[in-house]
C-alpha cells in the first residue's frame, strides 16, 4: 500500500479550559475521499482549523506527500496545496462568479482589478466543474448547487492537492448532490486528496473510501468504508457509557392525548409531521443532527412559521386546535441554546425564574408582588437544588448546570401540563445531568406530557417511554421504551433492522 | 479566510473579563455623578451667577420638560430602539392644542388634544416598528420630517399664541416653595415611571425584550406588545411637554420641536446611563442626565458661549458616553 499522501500525527489542542483535540491522527490518500465523521463539538472543525492555517496545534505533526509541513496561517496552508469548501457559504450576491472567486486576491494591473484575467482564469475552473453559468453572472442569480460550485470553483483556484468539503450537501438538492458527487469523483481521478465533513452516513457509503471517527475531542476509530458498518459508526460517534440502566418505568397504557400535532409541513424543513403526546408520558424526538428534531418543536410553539399543519391542545376539557402562537400557553419550552434563547443573561437568578409567571405574580395593578416572587423563587431554588449565594444574583455568573435549573424552574413556576424540552443536559456535567433527568422523571411522574430532544443516546434510553425517529425533516419510524441502542442508532441512521441485526 | 491566532484569543478572552469586571463595577455609574460635581465647582469659580436661587430654579424648569422626553425615550431605548420624532410630535401637538384655544376651545380640551395627538403619533411608530417589524431608526425619522412638514404647513411657520392665559396659571403655578409647577410635574412623572420600571409587569417585560428579546418570547412575553407600547408611552410624553412647554413659551410653533432637541434627549439618556443596546438604565438616571445636559446648556450660555459651540461640546459627551457604552457592554 502506498503512503498516506497527507498525514496529521499526534494533533493536540487546548483551549482556555477545554482539551479541544487529543492525540488525534488521520491518515489520507491521493485520489481518495476521507470521510471526517464526529457530533458538533467532536473536534472536527477544529482538526480541520489547523490543518487550515487558523488556529495553530499544541502538539503534533502534519506531514504531506512525506515530508514533515509547517503551516502556522492560512497563507502557508494554500502554499502546501490545501484548499476549503466552507459549509456556509461567504458570499457576496451582488458580485459577479469571477470576482467572488477572486475575492481574497484580485489579479492587478498597474493597482486596478484586472478583469481579464480574472475572467480568463475562472473559465476553465468552471468548464472543469460543468457549470453552464458564465463568469460574469452575478452570484444572486444563481441556484445554491451553482453557488455550491462557486465555492468549488474557488477552492481550485490554487491548483490544491487537498480539499476540504465542509457539510457540502446540507442545503443542496439531490439533483444538486448527485453533480456535486461526480465533482468529487472527478476531482478524485485527478488525484487529489478530498477530506469529507458530513453527518450523513449514506453520503460517506457512497462517496468516501475510508473514514475517521471523532468523539470529544479524541480519535475513536478509524478504517476503510468497506469494512465498516453504518451502526458502528453511528456507535463510536455517539459512545458507550458501559450498561443500559433503564430508571424509567415503563407504563403498559398511555394517558390521554394532550397534545395532537397533525401533518405540520414546512418547505425544506418539514414533511408531514404528525404525533400524539399522552399525560404522564416522556415522548423522545431522535434522530441524527439536522434531521429536524429542534424544527419540529420550534414550529409548535410558533418560533418558526408553519406552511401548513394543526395542532390540538387539551385544555383541560377538550383537545381543541390551537394556533402556534397560542400553543406557548400549555407549553414549557428548554430551547437548545439556552444562554441565547433561555436566559436573560444580566439579570438576577429570581427575575429570570419570574419570567413566564409574570401574569401569576401580578397584583390587580399589575405590579409584581415582590415577597410572592421571592417565595417562589426561593422555593424552586430550594426544590432543584440550585447553588447561589442570593437571589439577587446575575444568572450569568451561574454554572451551565445551575443556569439550566434557572429555566426549568421557570416553568416549573407556571407548570404549564406540556414541557419541550431541547438537548435538556447539553454541557453540563454528570451530576448536573442526573438531577435535571431526575426532575424531567418527576414531572412526568406528576402527569405532566413531555417531548425530549436530545443528542444523547443514554439520555434517550434513561428518560423515554416512546420514540419518534426522524431523519431529514420526516418521522421515519416509531419505537417503543423498549428499544434498545442498536435499535436507536440504526433507525437514526436509516438503516433496516435486518442489517442492524447482523452486528 | 479568518485569520485569527491563539494568542489573539488570549487577548480576546482577557478584553472580555475586563470588561465584565468594568460592567459589574458599581463606580461606573458615579461617573455621571462626578461629571456633575466637576462641572458644578467649574462653574461657582467661573460663572458667578450660576449659583443664585433665580438661576438654578430656571435650570430645574427647562430640565423638568427635557426630562419629561426623556423619560419617554428612555421606555423605548430600555426595549432596544429610538425614538427621533418625539421633539417633532410635541411641536405638532403644541401647535394643534394651541390652535384649539385660539379658535375659542376650553384648556381641558386643549390638553387633551395635545396628549392624544402626541399618544396617537406614537402608536403610529409603534406599530411600523412592533407590528411590521421595521426599524426603528427609518420610522421615527420619517415621523420626525412628517410631523415637521405638517406643522410647517398648517402654521405657515408663524409661531400660534397662547390666547387663554389660564393655561399659564395652571401650569406655572409657583405657589409652593415659589417653584414653578413644571418642576413638580417631572418629578411625579419621575416617580410613576421608576414604579412601572420597577415594579409593574410591563418594565419587567420590558427590561426582557431589551435585554433578550428571543429569551422574552420563549417565555411567553408578548414582546410585540411591549415595544408597541414603548413608543405610545414616548408620544404621550412628547404630548405632556408640549403642554407644559406651550404654556412657557407663551405660544407654539415649529421650532419648538428643533432637531438639537433630539441630541439633548438621547444625551440625556446615555448620560444617565441608558443604554442605546437596550436592557439597562431607568427614567431617574435619564432625568439625572437631562438635569446634567441643561446644565452644561445654560452654563455655557451664561460664559457666552455661542449655541453652536455649544452643540459641539454636547455631541462629544454623547459620542464619549457612547463609546463607554460600547465599551462595558455585556
Amino acid at each position: 500500500m502506498a503512503e498516506p499522501y497527507l498525514q496529521m500525527i499526534g494533533i493536540t489542542k487546548q483551549f482556555p479550559g477545554v482539551r479541544a483535540l487529543s492525540n488525534v491522527s488521520l491518515a489520507a490518500y491521493a485520489g481518495e475521499a476521507h470521510a471526517l465523521i464526529g457530533a458538533n463539538g467532536a473536534g472536527k472543525s477544529t482538526l480541520m482549523n489547523i490543518l487550515g492555517g487558523v488556529i495553530r496545534a499544541d502538539a503534533g505533526e502534519i506531514r504531506i506527500g512525506g515530508k514533515p509541513v509547517a503551516i502556522h496561517s492560512p497563507l502557508d496552508a494554500t502554499a502546501n496545496g490545501i484548499a476549503f469548501v466552507h459549509q456556509e457559504m461567504a458570499m457576496l450576491p451582488t458580485m459577479t462568479v469571477a470576482e467572488n472567486m477572486h475575492i481574497a486576491s484580485f489579479p492587478t494591473r498597474l493597482g486596478w482589478v484586472d478583469r481579464n484575467t480574472m475572467v480568463e482564469r475562472t473559465r476553465p475552473i468552471l468548464r472543469r466543474l460543468g457549470c453552464q453559468f458564465s463568469p460574469d453572472t452575478q452570484v444572486q442569480h444563481l441556484s445554491t448547487g451553482d453557488r455550491q460550485m462557486v465555492e468549488i470553483a474557488r477552492a481550485l483556484l490554487s491548483h490544491p492537492s487537498i480539499i476540504i468539503f465542509d457539510e457540502p450537501t446540507s442545503s443542496l438538492t439531490s439533483r444538486e448532490k448527485a453533480r456535486l458527487f461526480d465533482v468529487i469523483r472527478g476531482l478524485k481521478a485527478e488525484g487529489v486528496t478530498i477530506i469529507y465533513i458530513t453527518h450523513f452516513l449514506d453520503e460517506v457509503f457512497q462517496i468516501c473510501e475510508r473514514a475517521t471517527v471523532l468523539r470529544g475531542g479524541e480519535m475513536v476509530g478509524s478504517g476503510v468504508m468497506q469494512e465498516l458498518k453504518p451502526e458502528q459508526i453511528v456507535h463510536m460517534m455517539i459512545g458507550d457509557l458501559g450498561v443500559e440502566v433503564h430508571q424509567k418505568a415503563l407504563k403498559a397504557n398511555l394517558g390521554e392525548p394532550v397534545l395532537r400535532v397533525t401533518r405540520l409541513n414546512r418547505e425544506g424543513v418539514l414533511k408531514d409531521i404528525s404525533f400524539i403526546l399522552h399525560r404522564g408520558e416522556v415522548l423522545g424526538l431522535w434522530g441524527l443532527l439536522g434531521s429536524g428534531r429542534t424544527e419540529v418543536a420550534r414550529a409548535i410553539i410558533g418560533l418558526d412559521p408553519i406552511d401548513s399543519g394543526q395542532i390540538e391542545i387539551h385544555d383541560g376539557k377538550t383537545l381543541r386546535v390551537v394556533r402556534p402562537s397560542e400553543a406557548q400557553r400549555w407549553i414549557g419550552m428548554l430551547t437548545e441554546d439556552r444562554r441565547d434563547e433561555g436566559l436573560l443573561l444580566p439579570m438576577s437568578v429570581k427575575q429570570n425564574m419570574s419570567l413566564a409567571n409574570l401574569r401569576g405574580l401580578a397584583s390587580r395593578w399589575m405590579l409584581i408582588r415582590d415577597d410572592e416572587e421571592t417565595r417562589q423563587a426561593s422555593r424552586l431554588v430550594k426544590r432543584l437544588n440550585i447553588i447561589i449565594s442570593n437571589l439577587r444574583q446575575p444568572v450569568r455568573t451561574l454554572s451551565g448546570g445551575n443556569q439550566q435549573k434557572v429555566v426549568v424552574g421557570r416553568w416549573l413556576q407556571v407548570s404549564p401540563p406540556i414541557f419541550i424540552m431541547d438537548e435538556p443536559t447539553r454541557g453540563l456535567d454528570v451530576g448536573a445531568k442526573a438531577e435535571i433527568r431526575n426532575i424531567i422523571l418527576e414531572l412526568a411522574e406528576a402527569g405532566n406530557a413531555i417531548l425530549v430532544i436530545s443528542s444523547e443516546i443514554d439520555e434517550m434510553i434513561a428518560l423515554c417511554q416512546r420514540y419518534l425517529v426522524m431523519n431529514r425533516g420526516q418521522i421515519v419510524k416509531e419505537l417503543p421504551g423498549s428499544a434498545t441502542r442498536n435499535e436507536l442508532m440504526a433507525a437514526a441512521a436509516g438503516v433496516e433492522m435486518a442489517d442492524a441485526a447482523s452486528i | 479566510m479568518v485569520t485569527q491566532s491563539a494568542s489573539d484569543e488570549y487577548k480576546a478572552v482577557q478584553l472580555l473579563s475586563l470588561r465584565r469586571r468594568l460592567a459589574d463595577d458599581r463606580i461606573l455609574r458615579l461617573i455621571p455623578i462626578i461629571l456633575l460635581i466637576a462641572v458644578l465647582a467649574v462653574l461657582a469659580a467661573s460663572v458667578p451667577n450660576f449659583f443664585t436661587s433665580r438661576n438654578i430654579i430656571n435650570v430645574l424648569v427647562q430640565a423638568s420638560t427635557l426630562g419629561l422626553m426623556a423619560i419617554g425615550m428612555t421606555f423605548v431605548m430600555i426595549s432596544g430602539g429610538i425614538d427621533l420624532s418625539i421633539p417633532a410630535i410635541m411641536a405638532l401637538s403644541a401647535i394643534l392644542g394651541a390652535m384649539h384655544l385660539r379658535d375659542g376651545g376650553s384648556i381641558a380640551v386643549s390638553c387633551l388634544i395635545m396628549l392624544a395627538v402626541g399618544g396617537l403619533l406614537g402608536a403610529v411608530n409603534g406599530f411600523a416598528v412592533a407590528y411590521l417589524k421595521m426599524i426603528p431608526f427609518v420610522v421615527t425619522l420619517a415621523m420626525m420630517t412628517v410631523a415637521t412638514g405638517t406643522s410647517i404647513w398648517i402654521t405657515n411657520s408663524i409661531s400660534v399664541p397662547v390666547t387663554n392665559e389660564a393655561l399659564f396659571d395652571l401650569v406655572l403655578d409657583r405657589s409652593f416653595l415659589n417653584i414653578p409647577r413644571p418642576v413638580f410635574i417631572t418629578a411625579l412623572v419621575t416617580i410613576l415611571a421608576v414604579v412601572i420600571i420597577r415594579k409593574h409587569i410591563f418594565g419587567r417585560w420590558l427590561y426582557a425584550v431589551g435585554v433578550n428579546a428571543k429569551a422574552a418570547r420563549v417565555s411567553g412575553v408578548p414582546t410585540t406588545r411591549v415595544i408597541f407600547g414603548t413608543y405610545v408611552i414616548s408620544g404621550f410624553m412628547a404630548g405632556l411637554t408640549a403642554i407644559v412647554l406651550a404654556a412657557r413659551l407663551g405660544s407654539a410653533s415649529a421650532n419648538m420641536g428643533s432637531d438639537s432637541i433630539v441630541l439633548d434627549i438621547v444625551s440625556s439618556c446615555v448620560v444617565g446611563g441608558v443604554s442605546i443596546y437596550g436592557g439597562v438604565g431607568g427614567p431617574l438616571g435619564a432625568v439625572f442626565g437631562a438635569i446634567l445636559i441643561t446644565v452644561i446648556s445654560n452654563s455655557m450660555n451664561m460664559m457666552q458661549v455661542s449655541f453652536f459651540t455649544s452643540l459641539i461640546v454636547k455631541g462629544i459627551v454623547i459620542i464619549a458616553f457612547v463609546a463607554f457604552d460600547s465599551f462595558r457592554r455585556r
